[in-house]
């Protein structure tokens, strides 16, 4: 699959009134979306990713032959992504809270609930943006595939990836036709001197949560994803629409490409 | 009988100057009006307008001015003009009798004046302004028009031509006006007059909703437009973020660090 | 405020002279042909006739109003005359300017020659040399008095005219400036007030400075989602139009009738009071609800036309969905106003409301379709691909068919049972029949991903379910009747599947998914046959049980062993060795059941070749004559020495 995205940069104060705007635009209620997301890289060489049963039936024939190709020739990052709820982080500040649902006698077990075993999981790989050729748009090769649940640096361990830093990614979905409309921002875990060197068991309290944008500014991302990117013509279809958006919030927001080198997952 | 003194000479030279700015303009109108279909834009239509009375203007002043010096130059053909070949053209520059047109256009203004002069006895048309002013003696009118165009402008000058509240709705108080008219966002009362017209425009697309519906270039359906952010940056003062993009994005590419590279 | 100006600025009553064209002609003709000597006097004459038919001036003062009037071709035309009129004033003054400009370019040009040249016409610089003007100073003789009046009274008469004009301008700006503002005021209360109502008001696509209201439905197919928008138009002193575009569209509504061998006997409400028409907000709802119906009867006949195989036939403006052999539901898209209580019609208030409970349910069903798109819409979309995902068709009929057809079949279950149950009874044999209803229509599971209102429709387009169970005479006998509907997922239409509990004959068991009516009325029949056959001969054990030691005769009864149970017939020997012979006949109609003696008795007597004589016959029908009951019977058949 390819993917076509396009960026904007969204101060904080900005953001309440885009998110009435793309409501209006996509007549639909924002989706708010939690997600975990895990950065691995690979230490060596990978076999071929796609000889472990059942974790690649999301990846295309045709990509297929180009990702193993790829992840030979080769080192990369890659994200993975699992899906989380308010709900999970750790509820350690009752008293300040101004949840009614959450009364005073919460203490800290039963503040969590997250359960670490059961988080799902899913593959999220990214190739290099291509160069030149749509340098007004960000288009870049993608695959996805479905992990097991819950510890996931042993199989990731399986494939040659090592686990390198994880974050969380906060932000309101909107669908816009064939564009997935994604206002986001990344959440750092509170620090405590040493970074673990594995995936959380325990997520923190959702307070402690700390913007790495600090001035609470947001990112605007625009993707329309294509079955076959060597169909030039779906491509062209992509990157209309895509520009139509732009167009639509050009006095909003100015929707860039990325700088290739930004989004470079090659591992050096 | 002795040659114009440089006085008259450089009168006459004024006269041809302004007569050169007069025809140059009238020049240009015919053009702007021959290349668009069907007129030019209003604006340009009016400032050529008043581009051309504004150097009407300047001549007469200038001919009245001077109305001594150019009357006793009397012009008549040197031996070198082509008197034969060309006595039209003679007869064309050295024309005193007015336009027939222009011999109507004085004529109408006397008549004007002489109804004046005879008073409102023949009055039938405008019963409305019917003995308005009709017996005003000219000492009256004279006076009269003294009055008129100071009092006018001071007239204007208590109006705000601009803005977005009246002088009474901003004397009664601009939230009250802007409650009663169920105004979400109360506009801004510049109170001054320096607007900037551009400013200005924006403000009015701003009252309209943040979207609006538009049918798509395709044909498929709807589209939204959005309206332009009444300047957010400027005006609430928001902060612009401070770690660039780029770096969010490697961050969250490789968790490379912002500002570590 | 235009009161207190009216005095100051108006000194003076102009009486209107006619302005006479004549020297505007003859200057004409000289710009265009130099010389009027080639004009003829009658031409001039008729001109002139011509030009005052027509005031000039009364023109002038009209042309706002006219404007209004015209259309815009005559509008056109009287721009590009005006035009031509200011172009024509504009080169006359460009000449005249440039007359004087040669004059005094020529007489400047014998002392200043350079400068003086550039500001000649390149005709005169080809027709006269410079320097060929003299210039002598005289001392003119002063103007005489009356000259000096003249002008004085010329300027004078033009001030006064032009101030005249000027304040005519204001005023008449100040009062259209005054009707616009109330006119505004008005359109915008009324847009208010309709934004206050709820209505989505927004700027109209591409027509930026005009506002719209939004009343169609987002969800809806793109060709009637795109025409829920109609402009809000400032119409007369400031009252708002709707303007919906080219063709305004005549108030409609989808209308359900029912027919009945051709007759119709039912149809639903379409006439809706016609509520304060002149409203704004009325107009809106009445758009918008011809909007709707136009999309239901759109997608109704679209779903339609995939029901070929299930008997729906469509024409053009009509739907016929069979419902049973006799019923039909016709659905057609009629106008709000017509009269819909033709001739010959039998109407009845009970099929009434049927009709209005199927149009009810086709909009409940068209609404729930228009979420279904929501929810499709807000997903994440698939990968873009050449294939485009088709919109399936909206499941509006084929629910209603579904459950009129479900509905049909438990009726007919039910009389069917009912017939059976009163043969029984009157032959005396008890029985206990249960039947339930849409037993798929219960309760809702709870869901947090489908709202409640969803999930109800939800169960509409499910397979209808119901189910009718019976206990039988035999003690642990019963049957059950399933009946099963579907109204998306094939096979469509209705099938039965039947179990029966029968521990006499454990290996009975009905054919499932049975479609046709006759073979289950056949099964049924058959089960309750049996069930009577087995219970006569357990009768027998249960007497013999009660009277004392097994396998005696003792009260010298027969006892009927079950034979031919397929055939209903029980056979009983009794201590003579005589083989005798009992067949039960159960219809929808009667139970017989008749006692034979047999001639041989060897134990395979052919029942029929065997048959001799008919011993006992009995018939019970629900209604005759009350009868011994058919224990009564078996009683008596089974004495030994009958």
């Amino acid at each position: 699959m390819h993917e076509l995205v396009l960026f904007a940069s969204v101060p904080s104060h900005q953001h309440h009134e885009l998110l009435q705007q793309l409501a209006g635009l996509t007549a639909m209620q924002p989706r708010h979306r939690l997600e975990r997301r895990l950065i691995f890289k690979a230490y060596r060489r990978p076999g071929l990713i796609n000889t472990r049963g059942g974790t690649g039936r999301d990846v295309q024939g045709a990509d297929i032959v180009r990702l193993n190709k790829m992840l030979n020739g080769g080192m990369f990052y890659t994200q993975v992504i699992g899906p989380i709820s308010e709900a999970d982080f750790h509820n350690t500040k009752p008293s300040s809270s101004a949840d009614p649902d959450h009364p005073m006698s919460h203490d800290e077990a039963a503040g969590n609930s997250y359960d670490y075993d059961s988080q799902p999981w899913k593959l999220e790989f990214r190739d290099i943006p291509e160069a030149g050729t749509r340098s007004t748009i960000t288009a870049r090769l993608t695959a996805s595939a479905t992990l097991p649940r819950g510890d996931i640096v042993t199989p990731m361990d399986a494939w040659g990836y090592s686990f390198v830093t994880e974050y969380v990614v906060e932000g309101d979905v909107f669908i816009h036709n064939d564009i997935v409309i994604f206002l986001h921002r990344v959440l750092q875990y509170p620090s405590h001197g040493q970074e673990p060197h594995e995936p959380r068991r325990q997520l923190p309290s959702f307070r402690d949560m700390s913007p790495l944008e600090r001035t609470g500014g947001y990112i605007l991302q625009a993707a329309i994803t294509v079955q076959d990117g060597s169909n030039q013509e779906l491509m062209r279809t992509a990157s209309q629409h895509l520009f139509g958006l732009r167009e639509q919030l050009k006095s909003v927001v100015r929707l860039e490409h990325a700088d290739r080198l930004s989004l470079d997952t090659r591992a050096k | 009988m002795t040659t114009p003194t440089p006085d008259q000479i450089k009168s006459l030279e004024q006269s041809r100057q302004r007569l050169v700015q007069l025809t140059h303009s009238l020049g240009s109108l015919i053009t702007s009006l021959n290349q668009s279909d069907p007129l030019p834009s209003w604006p340009s239509l009016q400032s050529q307008a008043s581009i051309i009375s504004s150097n009407l203007l300047t001549l007469s002043t200038h001919l009245s001015e001077n109305h001594a010096l150019l009357r006793g130059i009397s012009a008549y053909p040197a031996p070198e003009f082509p008197t034969k070949t060309h006595a039209n053209t003679l007869e064309q520059l050295l024309r005193t009798k007015l336009d027939p047109r222009v011999e109507d256009w004085v004529s109408r203004g006397r008549r004007a004046d002489e109804n004046l002069v005879t008073g409102a006895t023949t009055g039938t048309t405008a019963g409305m302004t019917a003995g308005a002013g009709g017996g005003l003696s000219e000492g009256d009118l004279a006076a009269l028009w003294e009055w008129a165009p100071v009092e006018a402008n001071s007239e204007a000058r208590r109006r705000n031509w601009g803005g977005n509240f009246t002088l009474e709705e901003r004397e009664r108080g601009v939230q009250s006006v802007a409650a009663e008219l169920g105004l979400r966002r109360v506009l801004e009362d510049e109170g001054s007059e320096e607007e900037d017209e551009e400013e200005e425009e924006e403000e009015e697309e701003d009252e309209m909703e943040v979207v609006g519906v538009r049918k798509s270039v395709s044909g498929t359906g709807f589209e939204f437009d959005i309206a332009a952010a009444p300047g957010v940056a400027a005006q609430e003062g928001g902060v612009a973020p401070v770690v660039p993009l780029d770096e969010i994005l490697r961050y969250m590419t490789t968790g490379v660090p912002p500002g570590q590279r | 405020m235009a009161e207190s100006f009216k005095l100051p600025l108006r000194p003076i009553i102009e009486k209107r002279d006619r302005p006479d064209s004549l020297p505007r002609d003859i200057a004409q003709i000289n710009a265009q042909w130099g010389s009027f000597r080639e004009l003829s006097e009658a031409g001039l004459r008729e001109k002139i006739e011509a030009d005052k038919r027509k005031d000039q001036w009364a023109e002038e003062d009209e042309a706002d109003t006219r404007a209004a009037e015209l259309d815009d071709s005559d509008r056109k035309e009287q721009l590009y005359k005006r035009r031509a009129e200011i172009i024509q004033y504009a080169l006359q003054a460009h000449m005249e300017a440039s007359f004087a400009l040669d004059f005094v370019s020529l007489l400047l040009s014998k002392h200043n020659p350079r400068q003086a040249e550039t500001s000649m016409s390149p005709f005169l610089k080809t027709a006269a040399p410079l320097g060929s003007l003299n210039a002598d100073v005289v001392n003119p003789p002063p103007r005489p008095d009356s000259a000096l009046r003249d002008i004085k009274s010329v300027s004078r008469g033009w001030r006064l005219q032009s101030f005249n004009n000027a304040a005519n301008k204001l005023l008449n700006a100040g009062s259209r400036l005054d009707t616009e503002v109330a006119a505004e005021t008005g359109y915008w209360n009324e847009v208010l007030a309709v934004k206050e109502k709820g209505w989505k008001v927004c700027r109209l696509p591409r027509e930026g400075q005009a506002l719209g209201v939004q009343y169609g439905f987002l969800e809806a197919t793109p060709i009637f989602r795109d025409r829920g928008l109609a402009a809000l138009r400032r119409g007369e002193e400031g009252r708002l139009v709707l303007d919906k575009g080219l063709i305004p569209r005549k108030a409609q509504g989808v209308r359900v009738r029912v027919k009945c061998r051709d007759r119709i006997i039912g149809c639903s409400e379409v006439c809706r009071p016609a509520q304060d028409a002149e409203t704004i907000e009325s107009r809106i709802l009445q758009a918008r609800d011809t909007l709707f119906e136009e999309e239901l009867f759109h997608e109704v006949m679209r779903e339609a036309r995939i029901l070929g195989s299930q008997g729906v036939t469509t024409r053009q403006n009509l739907v016929c969905v069979p419902v049973s052999e006799e019923q039909e539901i016709l659905l057609d898209l009629v106008d709000w106003d017509q009269d819909h209580a033709s001739a010959g019609t039998a109407i009845s208030s009970e099929h009434n409301a049927l009709a209005d409970a199927i149009s009810h349910s086709i909009r409940i069903l068209l609404t729930y379709a228009h979420r279904q798109n929501l929810r499709r819409r807000t997903q994440y979309p698939p990968p873009l691909a050449p294939k485009r995902r088709p919109v399936p068709e909206y499941q509006i009929l084929r629910p209603i068919m579904a459950y009129l057809q479900h509905k049909s079949h438990i009726q007919w279950l039910e009389t069917f049972i009912g017939d059976l149950r009163r043969v029984l009874e009157s032959a005396g044999i008890g029985c206990d029949f249960k039947a339930t209803d849409f037993s798929s229509i219960g309760v809702l599971p709870p869901s947090h991903v489908v709202s409640k209102v969803e999930a109800l429709v939800g169960v509409f387009l499910a397979p209808f379910e119901s189910t009718f169970s019976g206990t039988l005479t035999t003690p642990q006998s019963s049957f059950q009747v399933r009946i099963r509907t579907s109204p998306v997922v094939p096979p469509f239409g209705t099938f039965y599947d039947i179990s029966a509990h029968l521990p006499q004959f454990p290996d009975v068991q009905p054919p499932s998914r049975i479609g046709l009516q006759e073979e289950v009325a056949e099964a049924v029949t058959h089960f309750v046959m049996l069930d009577i056959a087995s219970s006569i001969s357990l009768r027998n054990t249960q007497s013999r049980d009660a009277s004392g030691g097994p396998g005696q005769q003792a009260t010298g009864q027969l006892a009927w062993e079950v034979a031919y149970p397929h055939h209903g017939e029980l056979l009983a020997v009794d201590s003579g060795g005589q083989s005798k012979k009992m067949k039960v006949n159960l219809s929808r109609e009667e139970l017989t059941v008749e006692t034979y003696s047999l001639i041989r008795a060897d134990g395979f007597p052919n029942p029929v070749a065997a048959r001799s004589s008919t011993l006992l016959t009995q018939t019970w029908k629900p209604g005759s004559e009350p009868q011994p009951s058919l224990a009564d019977f078996v009683t008596r058949a089974s004495q030994a020495s009958a």
